[in-house]
């Protein structure tokens, strides 16, 4: 059953549909909506096998037409870009389902309606400060996630995702900026991405 | 003619007609119509194992239909599909239908391999550790901590090194969006789901390919309606289509010669006799030709058929030439008649049979078929006309004067002389055009030719293509080896140059099992790799500790790889595990070979990647490529018949009547065929190998006509009559070939046309002399 759900998680499929738009819209109403969004992030990834959670932290540039630069800085620095169709490592380009680059941009772009596509959404907010949780509609998915938790209030402010086998991942955005101009190496970087 | 008995030679007509009726029963009870147009081409001149390698992944591909049904969000282009599923399930055409694809399945063969970890190295893993195994680690590294890690984490606790995953990710490299179990792809503003089929039966007949592009065009309208759209594609239906057009090409050959026959008979000699005495002669021949045609190949091409119908206009040459025989004669009998005409009809037929047989030299299936049915249809409608009309045109007289008589009339008496009278001015624009025609004629062999391809159907599969990049291309690699280890080598070696044509964009993806499955003795290696550099050095161990893992957590990974040592998989289970479209790269040790595809998909750059040929063990299959070389070389070998062909009538002729009206008579084809050979020059039209065999008819129909007017003698006027109506019937067949959407067919039925025009034109100018005498 272990392995089959870790093939499961290669196989990584795809999201679907689902009807909660009312109440996203409201939230939505409070995120701020910009063409770059960057900040840095903290991530925790708590592995039941292992004694010590794996930490990590970078940074991250979001572009609405272009993608995402995802920067781990440390403990091993490496680079992933995302844009809907592709995916650069520091390994070379690499195969992934559409699916996941849509969901890393739909987040970070605080582009939530995107999510009601694949998940089924419970909602909570006091003033700006909001509560999602999203339960996967797909069968196959529900077998490796419980559950994700986003909050935020005008920005996406942590990420919580929860695998069935008892495995979490945190993720803290913090010092989120909205420059009206990429960085000349970002430019260069997302380069990378057309063919 | 003595001893010739009419009421005799009928009966004997008779006889044998009954004896083909009986033949054709038992024939045409059976399935006896070809659609195929594979079934066209030769196989002969390959090697036959590679045939047959061919022709069996031909006919996997030829039952393949891939459907994508669009729509503007995903759930209902998965609604919409399922609804064309229930609908292509109760059709029964298909054996196949998948729309959800069944991945526990993929998942649970997948897991088999899993404790094989050790031993299945991708290639970059082993190029990896053969460098710096340090670097492999920090790959595992930058992979956990990276936003892909959420991918690969859950699989650490088994798989510490994460070699499964690696290979796991090597082996799809294309991966897809998958929603309730449905493959779906994305374009501007369209979800499409993916619907594979396939036929049961990959030879399909006429109603049942018939019955598909119905269940295709419903389909298409039902979707749209419902604001979907529905883009299919596969041989099957090219095959559906390319039939289609050739069975309205029949009818309308067909009946647009009888109309015409029809017609011109009625106002030539105002009398149904002779119009129902062709058509004895006509449908005599043509359902002859018919049944042996089966009764020797065993089935008919439709297109066969298609060129078959323009026979109706040559068969019915013998008929008009005698009937028209009876004009202007006082006291004809039809006795008489016959014997005066014997000796035309006769070299006639020669002619006609010569050209016909050089048909059948050919290697293309097809063309032989053309050449029986047609020598048979001309044999059997010409022993009609010998053996039953004089007995049943006793009493017919024809003495009333037909209107297309002035035409005639004209024809053979005012045209040869204005010719004549302008020789110098004629010959040399004669001469100018031939040549400048000539000088712009250039030769096509492509073999897509021969079927005809409708641009709706193309544009569709293009489209198919740019969505869903995976259909392989009709090109291949076949990679030999005397055994496993000299196979896998050699593939090896084949992938190692095509991934750095990929690395150069000269070719897209490919797909080769010696990728996924490691020798047995590479198996061996990759496990003392991984032990020389990660294990015996301690490298796994400190990666293991650093990361967190419990004590006896390590432990147990170093216990499972000590025990993994002798561990092998050999092709045969690995096969077993694998999907499908992997299985049937793979066909097998026989005769101390053993053998596998290479395929590949979006080849940008052909020559270097057929250049790759020069490998050991590795031959480039391009089939395409392959018949075009046939055509050409058999265009050539066309020439020189058609030249033969010429010289063996010179020589007949020369015989006959001496070599001087041999010179004369030959004149008129010769003047025909560089006319024709010219006009296609300066229109620009297709010239290919089906070109010349045009061209061999247009020599046997001119040696026909300018015989008929070499022994008129004092009967111009009713020869000339029946080289009209003859030419104008066999006109009107082929010209109406040269509205068929196969280019091979039209580009016959103008070069027919072209010569037939051009002999009508010229073969006047024979018996000059008698002219000028009368």
């Amino acid at each position: 059953m272990r392995l089959k759900l870790t093939l499961l998680t290669l196989l990584w499929f795809g999201i679907c549909q689902a009807q909660t738009e009312d109440e996203l819209n409201q939230i939505s109403a409070h995120l701020s909506q910009a063409t770059i969004t960057q900040g840095a992030f903290q991530q925790q990834k708590q592995l039941k096998f292992l004694r010590n959670p794996l930490n990590s932290n970078g940074t991250f540039v979001y572009h609405q037409s272009k993608g995402v630069i995802w920067k781990t800085l440390s403990p091993v620095p490496s680079t992933v870009i995302i844009n809907d169709n592709r995916l650069l490592t520091d390994q070379g380009e690499q195969a992934v389902p559409a699916a996941f680059g849509k969901v890393f941009q739909a987040l970070l772009g605080n582009n939530l309606n995107f999510l009601t596509e694949g998940f089924t959404i419970a909602v909570s907010h006091h003033d700006a400060v909001w509560q999602l949780q999203l339960e996967p509609k797909e069968p196959l998915l529900k077998k490796l996630f419980l559950h994700i938790k986003l909050s935020g209030d005008q920005e996406l402010r942590q990420m919580e995702l929860e695998e069935f086998n008892g495995n979490q991942t945190q993720i803290h955005f913090e010092h989120i900026t909205h420059p009206s101009e990429l960085a000349s190496e970002q430019e260069v970087d997302f380069a990378r991405l057309s063919p | 003619m003595r001893g010739y008995h009419p009421k005799f030679t009928a009966w004997l007509w008779l006889v044998g007609m009954i004896l083909i009726a009986v033949l054709g029963y038992r024939a045409l009870s059976k399935d006896w119509l070809e659609t195929s147009f594979l079934a066209l081409l030769p196989t002969s001149e390959q090697n036959p194992e590679i045939a047959a390698i061919v022709q069996q992944r031909d006919q996997v591909l030829n039952r393949k239909l891939i459907w994508l049904i669009g729509a503007g969000d995903s759930t209902s282009a998965i609604r919409l599909a399922e609804q064309l599923k229930q609908t292509l399930t109760q059709s029964a055409l298909f054996s196949n239908l998948t729309l959800q694809i069944p991945q526990q399945k993929y998942i649970d063969q997948y897991q088999q391999l899993f404790p094989l970890r050790y031993q299945l190295l991708t290639n970059e893993t082993v190029a990896t550790l053969n460098i710096d195994p340090k670097q492999f680690i920090q790959q595992n590294l930058q992979m956990l901590y990276s936003p892909i890690g959420q991918l690969q984490a859950a699989n650490l606790e088994h798989d510490p090194l994460l070699l499964f995953s690696r290979y796991f990710n090597a082996a799809h490299p294309l991966k897809f969006n998958v929603e309730q179990g449905v493959v779906m792809v994305q374009d501007a503003g369209r979800y499409w789901a993916l619907l594979l089929s396939d036929l049961e039966n990959n030879d399909l007949q006429l109603d049942k390919l018939e019955y598909l592009q119905t269940l295709v065009e419903n389909a298409k309208a039902h979707i749209q309606e419902l604001h979907g759209e529905l883009l299919v594609t596969g041989v099957p239906l090219f095959t559906a289509h390319g039939s289609q057009s050739a069975k309205q090409e029949i009818s309308i050959i067909g009946f647009g010669s009888s109309a015409g026959i029809i017609l011109l008979l009625l106002v030539t000699f105002r009398s149904i006799r002779p119009l129902l005495l062709s058509f004895l002669a006509i449908g005599s021949g043509m359902f002859a030709a018919l049944v042996l045609t089966i009764l020797f190949f065993g089935k008919i091409h439709i297109l066969t058929l298609v060129f078959g119908a323009s026979l109706i206009g040559v068969a019915d040459d013998y008929a008009q030439h005698y009937l028209c025989d009876s004009y202007g004669v006082k006291n004809w009998n039809a006795e008489k008649g016959l014997r005066f005409i014997l000796p035309g009809l006769f070299i006639g037929l020669l002619s006609n049979l010569l050209s016909y047989a050089g048909l059948g030299l050919s290697p293309f299936l097809g063309l032989q078929q053309m050449a029986l049915f047609s020598a048979i249809g001309l044999l059997v409608a010409w022993l009609t006309v010998v053996l039953v009309f004089p007995l049943l045109l006793t009493g017919f007289s024809f003495e009333h004067v037909p209107g297309i008589l002035k035409l005639t009339r004209h024809w053979e008496h005012s045209w040869p002389l204005w010719l004549f009278k302008n020789r110098r001015k004629l010959s040399l624009s004669l001469i100018l055009f031939v040549t400048g025609g000539l000088w712009q004629l250039t030769p096509q062999d492509d073999v897509r030719l021969l079927q005809s391809v409708s641009p709706e159907l193309m544009a569709v599969t293009e489209k198919i293509r740019s969505l869903l990049p995976v259909s392989p291309e009709q090109q291949f690699f076949l990679v030999s080896g005397q055994d496993q280890e000299a196979w896998h080598q050699n593939e090896q070696s084949l992938t190692q140059q095509l991934n750095a044509l990929k690395a150069q964009s000269a070719l897209g993806h490919y797909e080769a099992i010696s990728d996924f499955w490691p020798s047995l003795k590479q198996q061996q290696a990759n496990y003392q790799l991984l032990k020389d550099a990660l294990y015996d050095s301690g490298l796994t161990e400190k990666y293991m500790l650093n990361l967190g893992f419990a004590h006896n957590a390590i432990q147990t990974e170093l216990q499972v790889f000590k025990t993994a040592e002798h561990q092998t998989l050999d092709l045969n289970t690995w096969l077993e595990g694998s999907d499908e479209s992997k299985q049937q790269l793979w066909l097998g040790c026989e005769h101390g070979q053993c053998r596998s595809i290479v395929s590949l998909i979006g080849i940008k750059d052909l020559s270097s990647v057929s250049a790759l040929a020069k490998l050991p063990g590795v031959t480039w299959i391009d089939q395409v490529d392959q018949f075009s070389q046939l055509f050409k070389r058999y265009r050539i070998r066309a020439s020189g018949l058609l030249l033969s062909a010429f010289c063996l009538a010179f020589l007949g002729l020369s015989l006959k009547f001496g070599w001087r009206n041999a010179v004369i008579i030959t004149s008129v084809p010769l003047a025909s065929l560089a006319v024709t050979l010219a006009a296609l020059g300066w229109s620009g039209q297709l010239f290919s190998l089906f070109n010349l065999f045009a061209l061999l008819l247009v020599l046997g129909i001119g040696i026909d006509y300018a015989i008929f007017f070499f022994i008129a003698e004092d009967r111009r006027a009713s020869t000339s009559l029946g080289v009209t109506i003859s030419a104008l019937t066999t006109l009107l067949a082929f010209g109406l070939l040269a509205l068929s959407s196969t280019q091979i067919v039209q580009a016959f039925g103008v070069t027919v046309g072209c010569g037939i025009i051009t002999a009508l034109l010229v073969s006047p100018l024979i018996g000059l002399k008698h002219l000028h005498q009368s």
